[in-house]
């Protein structure tokens, strides 16, 4: 073919495409929101919520991208990167700092945040909020931490009470652990989660906050849990190892649901998987109790974190989003509670953040699993969320991770996090005045 | 010295004096010019902007043009203050001498085996091809399973022997060795696949003229089929060699680096590094640091059992 022919065909397939795009986008608004829910039942409530916000605005169509948790953090960073992301995002709030650094987050529109401030309460706002005041989305679930046990297990081992104390836990965790002839455990007391860092992170804080210790300092400069209280903490993980009343080749999170393990620090999302388990009766076996108080504690406490939906600074539509965000999230008849609501509590067992929701599913959240995370929830101390604070709860959880495998002591453990820690705090101090 | 080469540079090509000759050139170039630029755009253009951000600190969601310069921290903070780092170097380093070494004897012996007169001899082969192209992420699962301390086939039967009850995977002086013997089912097919090609490849010739001679087995292994498998060897050694070097998926889906780092490999602390803790300067200078690490030792392989090979 004649060069300049093909150049001209060249030039009019391109100019046809551009055209042609230029129509569907001035035809259609379309959003996509990135999610973690990602189970059948999830995502069809999740779709369920979006066919009846598009059959209000059929000039909006809504795509739903899920990935696992584990990889949402990537998902959002690479999307980014390659110009491709999502419209809205849901995202655990302990990476607000660092997306509000990187100007990932666009600022909510006046009328959002007013909603915001006259529905829910103060704590969680502020949980989705930089230390300036300003607030960057709509929080979500608010998750405390308690202990859930098995009143099937306590009772075989001789005991009628959840432990109220580490001492009484430490007695209970052994006495529920059996061990065959072989040495193959077939029931722990204590069950941990290794490999994920919220699972091990997040129950060491709500055992360090009731002994009297703090994650960091009050305005989030200097690691604070390499403390008498926080060595006290990690020792009762190597004490429960070396009675057996733990052991990390049991896991908590996929052990619990077959019966085997006697006790887990938990969440209350987790209401749905325990509700379908075989290995446990949800309604007579399932305990919930409030964190046992340490030695140096002198009341129970625990750790709640938040999630918040989002809109990307990028996105070409960000009215549009927010407005959708907004319609999810808000009480549209008296009592009826929010599209959100409804999935938190009812899909994931999650207690939602809006008093509105709180109240118009208050029913649905008085069995005696979530009613109990409720109480908590007044109480729990949200997540302290500082810019590389994902890296320090990682090298954290690395080194508890140590400690049950007996490859270190909690001194040394906790000496080493925290050196690791200040100089991640201190470098993004500097980053943040450059 | 030629006219025409007064005029043009060696470099240059000559330009045809036929207009025909001249569009042909033209097209032969256009054609050409794809392939490097896809080359240039898709393999040396990421090379050297890795390069450039292993200098800076970016967290992969500021612009590129407002990353703060750090020029060679990265690098010196990697080498002296990043006991993961030099832990995941160490297990890596282990797992390529594990692999590697296991990988080649094993690969050798049975191809050798699948190379005489065996019965069912595609049976074997099949069998042992298998896993390579099962999907690592499949294996992770079933070998958690296999492995598992309290409830795995491997535990039943050595307890069943009397012996102690292994924590394999979950254990910080076993997790690693575990995957090394997992990356071996995975890979030991593939390189009988490839030892068995050179086998087949050595002319019956020089073990009838051995045989003649007096030869035995060994002598005919030691004289014969080795030094003449010495391409397939440097191959074999090479490749395997850079692959347990960059390996991840095996380690991401079955133990993350865990117990506690301890079978931590270098490009899943990498992958950590760039996309949970945002670090792509960091870990683009781990990359450049594997890289360095990959090439010297593949230079030094080269070297010695291709001389041998010329020598021979």
């Amino acid at each position: 073919m004649n060069p300049k022919r093909l150049l001209s065909c060249l030039a009019l397939l391109g100019l046809l495409l551009v055209a042609c795009s230029s129509v569907a986008l001035a035809q259609d608004t379309t959003l996509t929101m990135l999610t973690h829910w990602g189970t059948e039942d999830q995502l069809a409530a999740q779709q369920a919520i979006i066919d009846a916000y598009m059959a209000e605005n059929p000039d909006v169509a809504v795509e739903l991208v899920t990935v696992d948790f584990g990889e949402l953090r990537t998902k959002i960073i690479t999307g980014r990167t390659a110009g491709i992301s999502a419209d809205v995002y849901h995202f655990y709030h302990l990476w607000l700092p660092d997306f509000v650094n990187a100007g990932v987050l666009a600022e909510p529109p006046q009328d959002s945040l007013s909603y915001i401030d006259e529905n829910v309460a103060q704590g969680t706002i502020d949980a989705v909020s930089t230390p300036d005041g300003q607030t960057w989305g709509y929080p979500t679930e608010v998750n405390p931490y308690l202990l859930v046990y098995n009143k099937r297990l306590l009772a075989e081992a001789g005991y009628d009470a959840p432990p109220a104390n580490w001492e009484e836990l430490k007695e209970i965790a052994a006495a529920i652990t059996q061990v065959d002839d072989t040495g193959a455990i077939s029931q722990v007391g204590v069950g941990v989660m290794p490999g994920w860092d919220s699972g091990i992170v997040h129950p060491f804080s709500a055992l360090l906050f009731s002994n009297g210790g703090n994650y960091l300092s009050e305005d989030r400069t200097v690691a604070e849990f390499n403390s008498e209280q926080g060595i006290e903490t990690l020792q009762l993980y190597a004490d429960l190892v070396a009675s057996g009343g733990t052991d990390p080749s049991i896991n908590g999170l996929g052990d619990f649901p077959s019966g085997t393990v006697g006790m887990v620090i938990m969440a209350p999302w987790w209401r749905a998987t325990l509700r379908a388990a075989e290995g446990i009766d949800f309604d007579t076996e399932v305990g919930v109790a409030e964190i046992p108080v340490g030695p140096s504690g002198d009341a129970p406490s625990s750790i709640a974190y938040t999630w918040l939906f989002a809109v990307d600074s990028n996105s070409p539509n960000k009215p549009a989003a927010w407005d959708f965000i907004h319609w999810m999230n808000a009480e549209h008849e008296a009592g009826a509670g929010s599209a959100i609501g409804d999935f938190l509590v009812n899909a994931l067992g999650a207690i939602p953040s809006f008093d509105h929701d709180q109240a118009a599913f208050a029913e649905s959240m008085s069995d005696h699993y979530v009613s109990a995370f409720v109480a908590a929830s007044a109480y729990a101390r949200p997540e302290q969320i500082v810019a590389g604070g994902q890296e320090i709860k990682t090298l954290l959880q690395v080194e508890i991770e140590a400690v049950l495998a007996g490859m270190t002591t909690p001194e040394d453990a906790l000496a080493s996090v925290e050196m690791q820690a200040n100089a991640i705090l201190e470098e993004q101090r500097m980053m943040a005045e450059e | 010295m030629s006219s025409h080469a007064s005029k043009t540079a060696w470099w240059l090509p000559e330009i045809p004096k036929s207009a025909l000759m001249r569009r042909r050139m033209l097209w032969a170039y256009v054609f050409v010019s794809a392939p490097i630029v896809a080359l240039l755009v898709f393999l040396l253009g990421p090379i050297l902007f890795s390069g450039w951000v292993s200098l800076h600190r970016w967290d992969m969601l500021s612009p590129v043009n407002e990353m703060p310069w750090r020029g060679l921290s990265n690098y010196s903070y990697l080498l002296t203050k990043d006991p993961v780092f030099l832990k995941s170097l160490g297990n890596t380093f282990l797992f390529a001498i594990g692999g590697v070494g296991a990988n080649t004897a094993l690969g050798l012996g049975f191809a050798l085996l699948l190379n005489s007169r065996i019965r069912g001899r595609t049976v074997w082969r099949v069998l042992y091809f298998m896993p390579v192209i099962t999907a690592p992420l499949a294996l992770a699962v079933m070998f958690s399973f296999i492995f598992n301390r309290n409830y795995g086939v491997v535990n039943n039967v050595i307890t069943a022997f009397g012996l102690p009850r292994q924590p394999f995977l979950s254990g910080p002086s076993q997790a690693l060795m575990t995957l090394v013997f997992i990356a071996i089912y995975q890979y030991v097919g593939y390189y009988i696949v490839i030892f068995l090609a050179g086998l087949q490849g050595i002319p019956q010739d020089y073990y009838d003229a051995a045989q003649v001679d007096g030869a035995g087995k060994w002598q005919e292994f030691r004289f014969i089929t080795l030094p003449l498998l010495r391409p397939v060897m440097l191959f074999v050694v090479v490749t395997n060699t850079i692959g347990a070097l960059q390996v991840f998926d095996l380690v991401f889906a079955t133990t993350g680096g865990a117990p506690a780092n301890s079978s931590m490999t270098v490009v899943l602390h990498m992958y950590n590094t760039a996309f949970k803790f945002s670090r792509m300067g960091r870990a683009s200078a781990m990359a450049f640091i594997l890289f360095a690490i990959i090439m010297l030792i593949t230079i030094v392989q080269v070297r010695l059992l291709r001389d041998r090979t010329y020598q021979d």
